[in-house]
């Protein structure tokens, strides 16, 4: 099988997936590397590339995050049982998909229009998005392939998408199940030790104290905000 | 809804469906789709006495068949509001053509960015200036570059089930962004011409706004802090990346849209005569005077072949490529004076030196069918005062 | 039920980032007026907190008492334009749409009419906030127009009377004689009389203010929502200075307003 999609970085200016030929996959098939393939396939190859690549992560997004539909109860135990069974897993959610302001938490979420400040920071080589609305999933998948080596894996409730490594579309809860029983099948042969343990809880930061802040927190912008010697600033423009 | 329709999907609607022949305008053909595609709201104005769809589609509200419809400030309120309503989750409609079209145009182009999902009458019409009113297609070339997906229709059916289909793919997941039909103002709005059409009880099924690639910004959908459309000015890599990927976003979704235009319209081309050394491609009105043009032809015993043009974005280049392999002449009659058909497949084709760049007519003159004979006759190297024969 | 789309499920809450969790445990959301609102501002996690204003900005200060006036925070759109103050309430916890230019009042005609066909029993408030260059200027016809279809939304212009996002030139707010970019030998007309254009329109409820009185400020916001719900049109000119095109120190705008108050903003 030739990879028409792979693990970045791409460049400078990514060509997107659509573009380099790569359609869609039918119902109840899956894309691998661009290419359409059986769903356990995919899963299997999403499998060993998150129980073998350093810190793996799931991003869950918004329509799984919150309470809105009744489906979202066994969608968020069906991911909490998946992370369980990858060993150090981690889940940082993309809660919303306006750019964050004044900068990123970046242990504590992952953001859409800035991913790779994620992506990169927590040195993520394979990471599973869900419940990211698809015009989203897209720009995100997208980024990550133009600038980290991170491997990809959406699971998409509608019809999946063109830019990750392995993208399973169609995905309820009973598809999360399928996918964590082949973890653990493909953990098993690998060989891999593990016992089922919970991800880590959000390390949000804990919120900055201005009050402390010193010019020394400016680093090289501290010039910008420090009077010269013996200046005294009155004029305000 | 109170009329009591049966809620079917596109492809019964579109293939199924029991249909009976009517004598209609071009407008009343775009008109009677609008009324089959449980529409929610249209926004009207009166750009030009050249086209009736939108005061035929107050009427189709008046009867119950669109929940809410009004008269807009101008085009620019127009096109907002639809951008507008069409986050709130329903489902839209609108209809315009040239100096409307642009006066629209700034929130049009923005649209597709907004993963707005709409349906786009385009009834064509010169710009001024001169003031005219009168049939010319040119302002489908600036709608060329917004990344809204154009469908053109040749004649009063094509109009009708061009329009159906239209409000199928722009709501489809990986489309989402709007679709505009357009067909020559006065030669097909205002001509009659028969139209198989499906009992109005037959509906299309309603919008699931849920069922999207973005939002819909009802406060029913989660994030909670919902900005679809991120503000990402900020004058740093990451925010000129963003803005990259989603502009690709949009014509990815474009280019996604080939697929139901297959499914809907049968394919974007439609080719009479394969073998033939001489082609004609045309789009919208001009494909049916060159299928007149064909039929002459065929009448002289000359072969001569058809390639009908149905779909302007996403451009069909490998299936024109395909079509004109063999072709020694390609013939491109126009109604604009720019060839904006006629560029593109120049550009598609690796010997685009065997366009023939024309007939072209504009300013509302007709097309006349000798035009392109005369051009068939110089393409095969017969003397043209045959025509005058 | 609509709250519900921000409420965590149970099994992510302690994978949400604080700052999320936080807003719905200790935020607006689904309560009482009287339990949060303007007067408890400080003591609840508020709609808009970070924003990137200018130091001193009298603006951020008033869409900050916008955000803790909202009466239904839960089921609230807000709709801007290109201007200084979308810089802020592109920040709260509330769905914001920011358009093309000028184009806020035909966007929430669009939008209110969706709402009502949609959840014809339930109550949605559609809120416009934009600057005096994109409701009175570029987007002249779409306001007046929406006020003259009687739109059920609330409109409020923030009247900083000068381009203050694109770097000071000559609004049709601005004072006659005021010397700005784009009127170098000082504006030759006086302010738009934007609230005689608004009564001419048909807007049910019109207030101009310089909000130097917060209770006061929240009071307008929370009537011309409750106004638009079923009467009609609402129209809101509040003064916000530009203390950086106007040169005022940042001690000095509480002064500026109150000033503006006495003078062409009096209640």
């Amino acid at each position: 099988m030739s990879k028409k999609i792979t693990v970045g970085p791409v460049g400078y200016m990514p060509q997107s997936a659509p573009s380099m030929g790569v359609e869609l996959s039918p119902e109840g098939k899956a894309l691998l590397y661009g290419n359409i393939v059986e769903e356990e396939e995919a899963m299997r190859d999403a499998a060993k590339a998150l129980l073998t690549m350093n810190n793996p992560t799931i991003f869950p997004g918004p329509q799984v995050l919150w309470d809105w539909r009744e489906d979202v109860a066994d969608k968020s135990a069906a991911i909490l049982d998946l992370a369980s069974e990858i060993p150090n897993c981690k889940i940082i959610p993309m809660p919303d998909y306006r750019p964050k302001y004044p900068k990123i938490d970046v242990k504590a979420e992952i953001n859409p229009n800035h991913p790779n400040l994620t992506i990169l920071d927590n040195k993520i080589k394979a990471c599973v998005f869900i419940g990211v609305h698809c015009h989203y999933a897209n720009l995100t998948l997208r980024m990550i392939r133009a600038g980290t080596s991170c491997y990809t894996v959406a699971m998409c409730a509608m019809m999946g998408h063109e830019e990750a490594m392995a993208s399973i579309r169609d995905v309820h809860a009973d598809s999360i199940v399928k996918f964590k029983d082949i973890v653990i099948q493909v953990r098993n042969e690998l060989g891999i030790e593990h016992t089922t343990t919970m991800p880590p809880e959000n390390p949000s930061l804990p919120k900055e104290d201005w009050g402390s802040l010193t010019p020394a927190d400016y680093g090289e912008y501290r010039a910008l905000i420090m009077s010269k010697k013996g200046e005294h600033v009155t004029a305000v423009e | 809804m109170s009329l009591n329709k049966t809620l079917v999907d596109m492809d019964y609607l579109l293939n199924e469906a029991p249909r009976e022949k009517h004598f209609i305008t071009g407008a009343q053909a775009m008109a009677e789709a609008v009324k089959r595609a449980s529409v929610d709201m249209a926004i009207a104005y009166p750009i030009t006495p050249q086209s009736e769809v939108m005061h035929l589609v107050g009427d189709i509200y008046a009867q119950g068949h669109i929940k809410e419809y009004y008269r807009a400030e101008e085009e620019l309120g127009t096109m907002s509001a639809i951008a507008g309503a069409a986050r709130g989750g329903v489902r839209m409609f609108t209809a315009t053509s040239g100096p409307g079209l642009l006066r629209g145009l700034e929130a049009i182009v923005s649209w597709p960015g907004h993963r707005i999902p709409c349906v786009l009458g385009v009834l064509t019409r010169v710009v001024n200036a001169p003031l005219s009113i009168q049939p010319d297609n040119i302002e489908m070339a600036y709608l060329m570059h917004s990344g809204v997906v154009m469908l053109h229709a040749e004649n009063q059916q094509d109009t009708f089930d061009y329009t159906l289909a239209a409000f199928a793919i722009t709501e489809k997941v990986d489309v989402y962004i709007p679709v505009s039909v357009s067909t020559e103002g006065f030669f097909v709005t205002h001509a009659k011409g028969y139209v198989d059409m499906m009992d109005e009880k037959y509906a299309f099924t309603e919008v699931d706004p849920y069922h999207a690639p973005v939002p819909a910004m009802d406060n029913e959908v989660p994030p909670a802090r919902i900005q679809r459309d991120a503000p990402v000015q900020k004058s740093n890599f990451m925010s000129y990346l963003i803005h990259s990927v989603w502009q690709q976003e949009i014509w990815d979704c474009n280019s996604r849209a080939m697929k139901y235009v297959y499914q809907y319209l049968g394919g974007p081309i439609e080719v009479i005569n394969p073998d033939a050394d001489v082609f004609i491609v045309a789009s919208g009105c001009a494909a049916a005077q060159s299928r007149e043009a064909n039929r002459y032809a065929e009448e002289e015993g000359l072969s001569v072949g058809l390639v009908k043009v149905k779909c302007i974005r996403p451009w069909p280049r490998k299936e024109i490529n395909d079509a004109l392999k063999n072709a020694k002449t390609v013939i491109v009659p126009e109604h604009n004076i720019i060839g904006w058909l006629s560029k593109e497949i120049k550009a598609s084709i690796p010997n685009g030196g065997i366009v023939v760049e024309g007939p072209r007519v504009y300013g509302g003159m007709t097309l006349p069918v000798e035009l392109i004979m005369e051009e068939i006759y110089i393409a095969l190297g017969m003397d043209s005062e045959k025509l005058q024969a | 039920m609509s709250l519900n789309y921000m409420i965590p499920a149970s099994k992510f809450k302690r994978y949400l980032p604080k700052d999320y969790v936080e807003l719905v445990d200790y935020g607006p959301f689904g309560k009482k007026y009287s339990e949060v609102g303007v007067k408890n501002m400080g003591t609840y996690k508020e709609l808009v907190e970070e924003h990137p204003m200018c130091s001193g900005c009298w603006m951020s200060y008033y869409i900050k008492i916008i955000f803790a006036s909202l009466p239904n925070p839960e089921d609230t759109v807000t709709i801007g334009t290109a201007g200084c103050g979308r810089l802020a309430i592109s920040q709260a916890a509330v769905p914001f749409i920011y358009g093309n230019y000028g184009d806020q009042n035909a966007m929430a005609s669009g939008i209110t009419r969706a709402f009502r066909l949609r959840f014809p029993d339930r109550q949605k408030d559609v809120i416009t906030i934009a600057g005096d260059g994109g409701m009175m200027d570029i987007g002249f016809s779409m306001t007046m127009h929406a006020w003259f279809r009687r739109e059920k939304f609330t409109t409020i212009m923030l009247d900083n009377e000068v381009y203050g996002n694109t770097g000071g030139q000559e609004s049709g707010m601005s004072v006659e004689g005021a010397v700005l970019k784009m009127s170098p030998k000082g504006k030759n007309f006086g302010k738009m009389p934007a609230m005689q254009l608004a009564i001419t329109a048909g807007c049910v409820y019109v207030v101009k203010m310089s909000p130097t009185n917060i209770n006061k400020a929240s009071k307008a916001i929370r009537r011309a929502i409750f106004a638009a719900r079923n009467l009609g049109p609402t129209f809101i000119h509040v003064y916000t200075s530009c203390n950086i095109e106007y040169s005022i120190p940042t001690p000095d705008v509480f002064r500026d307003a109150k000033e503006k108050e006495k003078r062409s903003f009096c209640i």
